[in-house]
């Protein structure tokens, strides 16, 4: 059986073909988010389809996630990210018991129970300072991209302390330490320390061991290592992580499935 | 006239009204259909609610938005109006034990811009008088005072201070400074007594030391000369014994109303009626009497529905136990759009839930009443009620809403959600609602269906 996942994320669609009876990922992709996102999301769709050489009709169920996940017609059902991020992420990685996922618009702390089901979650999603917008806020204003800021992060000696609690304002501070001579390296790490500081006062202290990262955010280098220190313990960033919301999606299209290799 | 409990919206309503009165609907004074409120007082946000189609809920609705028209009535009928503002319930049982005395809640403007979509600018022309959106909606009642299009002039404003939310004192000072004057009456933090302090016990299994009690009550005693003054009656203890009783039968009737509703395999009653019921405890919208057929109404419909096993939302439905009442109303219907169902509340006046000792002098036996209230004691002491009250309706989760702006207690939210995670084990989420929350609709119907669908997982485990 051969089910698909689509997550329409803020930032970027992603989407996931996964074939249950080999417990094995066929195909996935991404594209950028716009308007037009169940276009966008059907052409994604048709594109992974004809890597994997599938027709339409041989998938068994299509599950939308994600923030735009109302506007995929197409799917069978819909299911919330946190749900799928939790399936994902267990399916690749079975002993998670906390997973952040930092996006473009929102941030996750989903705390795990024997078997991936949820025990809790908590979101933020009413502002953007603990989201992965701080960073596209301080890679547009530096006019650079997510690798060159996470290359700066890593050289930082003394990360800047930013302490205004909005973007908006923090983006003032930031243009405030710059002028005042702060090295680039530290501000870009301050606020990797900062958005990370925000997710914890989210996580609250229902903190278990083993933690995964997960989002598009996962994959700017630093971000972990931020995390951890606000934390105080290890965090691993899940295998690709920008696909692990659409992976759950495709494995809630289908029967339940073994925690295990997924292919990835 | 008997038809299967489902939800109507208004349009829906326009009809089955059409048909209840060509089946002979006996209604109140106040009765009609329930398009007139959104044509004549521009309650908007009518239109975006799904109903209950029962006469009964009819009623309810039509008793609530009617409350200031009735007001106005009675101050033509020569009785005396009482604003009885943050006690949450305490006042207005001594009001009403007096002849020609009608309290009512200037808070409850707090609903106003959401029943009317701020299209009446009551939140701005509160920021233009210096309380702006930091503080609670309840902010609305402060234009409302001002403009006089809403409830008429009190004869007396009786408002608690102290262990309140500071907000609502910041409102209130306001207010006074704009020439309402207020009878303020002081109420105590509600400590655990300390060893060998003498105590006394309160409704919902607490305690207070008796110097708190005693304090309280000489609070009271002021109140009731000040409310026997407007009058013209002195409030004796066999008036306010009877008004205490009168009180009781009101809270028996919720009691049983949500105990046949929440405990009901499947729910018999929507979530947004059943929050409109409760809110009757603290204030019995501007009319005691009318109260007592309101709520008898209501509970015989559901009593009915039960024995029929009809139910307006399945069995299926994860329950769900809700903490704060909610600025706009709709969000009690997402919460069932979205598969879930309440099996108990925590509205903020537990209270004024509980039965009034009647065993006790009346001015003592509201003084416990009074120190029960949730908000003058520790978030702990109300955790652990609202835990004792998921076990008994199986709670599957919790939600915790936040009123924007409201600052009962900072950390309230975490520390209920801490209690319950840890006694019970069971998810439980907060969420911020704002007096229209159109715009988050996406946003909180994400994280209600998060929460539904944690807890339908968690019966497959």
């Amino acid at each position: 059986m051969i089910c698909a996942g689509i997550d329409a994320g803020s930032r970027s669609i992603k989407a996931v073909l996964f074939d249950t009876d080999r417990s094995h990922i066929l195909a996935s992709g991404l594209t950028d988010q716009s308007v037009e996102q169940e276009r966008l999301a059907a052409e994604l769709f048709e594109k992974l389809l004809k890597k994997a050489g599938l027709e339409r009709s041989q998938i068994s169920g299509v599950v939308a996630t994600g923030y735009g996940r109302n506007a995929i017609r197409f799917a069978d059902t819909t299911i919330t990210e946190i749900t799928c991020h939790a399936r994902g992420v267990h399916r690749l990685v079975p002993d998670a018991r906390t997973i952040i996922e930092i996006g473009g618009q929102d941030s996750k702390v989903i705390s795990l129970e024997d078997g991936g089901h949820v025990r809790d979650f908590a979101m933020n999603d009413r502002c953007a300072a603990g989201t992965g917008r701080f960073l596209e806020m301080v890679a547009a204003r530096l006019d650079m991209n997510w690798e060159k800021l996470a290359e700066l992060a890593r050289q930082s000696k003394k990360p800047a302390l930013i302490s205004n609690m909005c973007v908006v304002f923090a983006e003032t501070e930031i243009i405030g330490l710059l002028a005042d001579g702060k090295p680039l390296p530290d501000v870009v790490a301050g606020v990797q320390n900062s958005i990370a500081t925000r997710v914890s006062a989210l996580a609250g202290r229902f903190v278990s061991p083993p933690v995964y990262f997960t989002g598009g955010v996962a994959l700017q280098a630093g971000m972990a290592r931020a995390l951890e220190e606000v934390l105080a313990c290890t965090v691993r960033v899940a295998p690709q992580p920008q696909f692990t919301g659409a992976l759950g999606a495709a494995l809630s299209a289908g029967p339940a499935n073994k925690a295990g290799d997924s292919g990835l | 006239m008997n038809t299967s409990p489902r939800k109507l919206n208004l349009d829906e309503w326009d009809d089955r009204y059409e048909q209840l009165r060509r089946d002979g609907l006996r209604e109140a004074g106040y009765g009609g259909p329930l398009r007139r409120h959104v044509v004549r007082e521009k309650d908007f946000r009518l239109q975006q609610l799904q109903f209950d189609n029962s006469p009964a809920a009819l009623r309810l609705w039509n008793f609530l938005l009617t409350e200031n028209e009735r007001l106005h009535q009675a101050r033509a009928n020569g009785h005396k109006i009482v604003g009885t503002m943050k006690d949450l319930g305490t006042v207005p049982v001594m009001a009403y034990a007096l002849p020609g005395v009608r309290a009512f809640y200037p808070d409850g403007a707090w609903w106003t811009p959401c029943l009317m979509e701020c299209s009446d600018k009551l939140l701005q022309q509160a920021e233009a008088m210096g309380i702006d959106a930091s503080f609670c909606p309840v902010r609305a009642m402060l234009p409302a005072f001002e403009n006089g299009e809403h409830f008429p002039q009190p004869d007396l404003l009786v408002c608690s201070t102290g262990a309140v939310c500071d907000d609502f004192s910041a409102i209130a000072q306001r207010l006074e400074h704009l020439g309402h004057p207020i009878f303020w009456w002081e109420i105590p933090r509600r400590r655990q007594p300390a060893p060998g302090e003498m105590a006394c016990a309160l409704p919902g299994n607490l305690a207070a030391p008796k110097i708190q009690v005693d304090c309280v009550r000489t609070e009271l005693q002021r109140i009731g000369k000040a409310l026997g003054h407007l009058a013209g009656k002195t409030l004796e203890d066999d008036c306010l014994a009877a008004g205490i009783r009168a009180a009781n039968q009101a809270r028996r009737l919720l009691d049983s109303l949500r105990r046949t509703v929440y405990f009901a395999p499947a729910a018999p009653l929507p979530a947004l009626e059943m929050l409109v019921a409760e809110m009757l405890a603290i204030h019995f919208c501007s009319d005691r009497e009318e109260t007592i057929v309101v709520l008898d109404g209501l509970l015989a419909e559901v009593q009915l529905r039960v024995r029929r096993n009809q139910f307006i939302v399945s069995a299926e439905a994860v329950r769900i136990f809700w903490v704060n009442p909610v600025a706009d109303l709709r969000a009690m219907n997402l919460l069932e759009e979205l598969g879930g169902r309440i099996c108990g509340s925590d509205y903020m006046f537990t209270h004024a839930l509980d039965l009034i000792p009647e065993n006790l002098p009346p001015l003592e036996a509201l003084a416990r009443t009074a120190l029960a209230d949730p908000m003058v004691g520790p978030t702990s002491d109300r955790a652990m009620r609202i835990v004792r009250e998921c076990q008994a309706g199986h709670a599957e989760a919790v939600v915790v809403s936040r009123i924007p702006g409201a600052s009962h207690c900072a950390r309230e939210g975490e520390i209920i959600r801490e209690i319950v995670r840890q006694t019970i084990g069971i998810p439980a989420i907060e969420l911020e609602i704002p007096p229209v929350c159109d715009a988050l609709l996406p946003s909180l119907g994400s994280r209600l269906q998060a929460l539904v669908e944690t807890a339908r997982d968690r019966r497959t485990k």
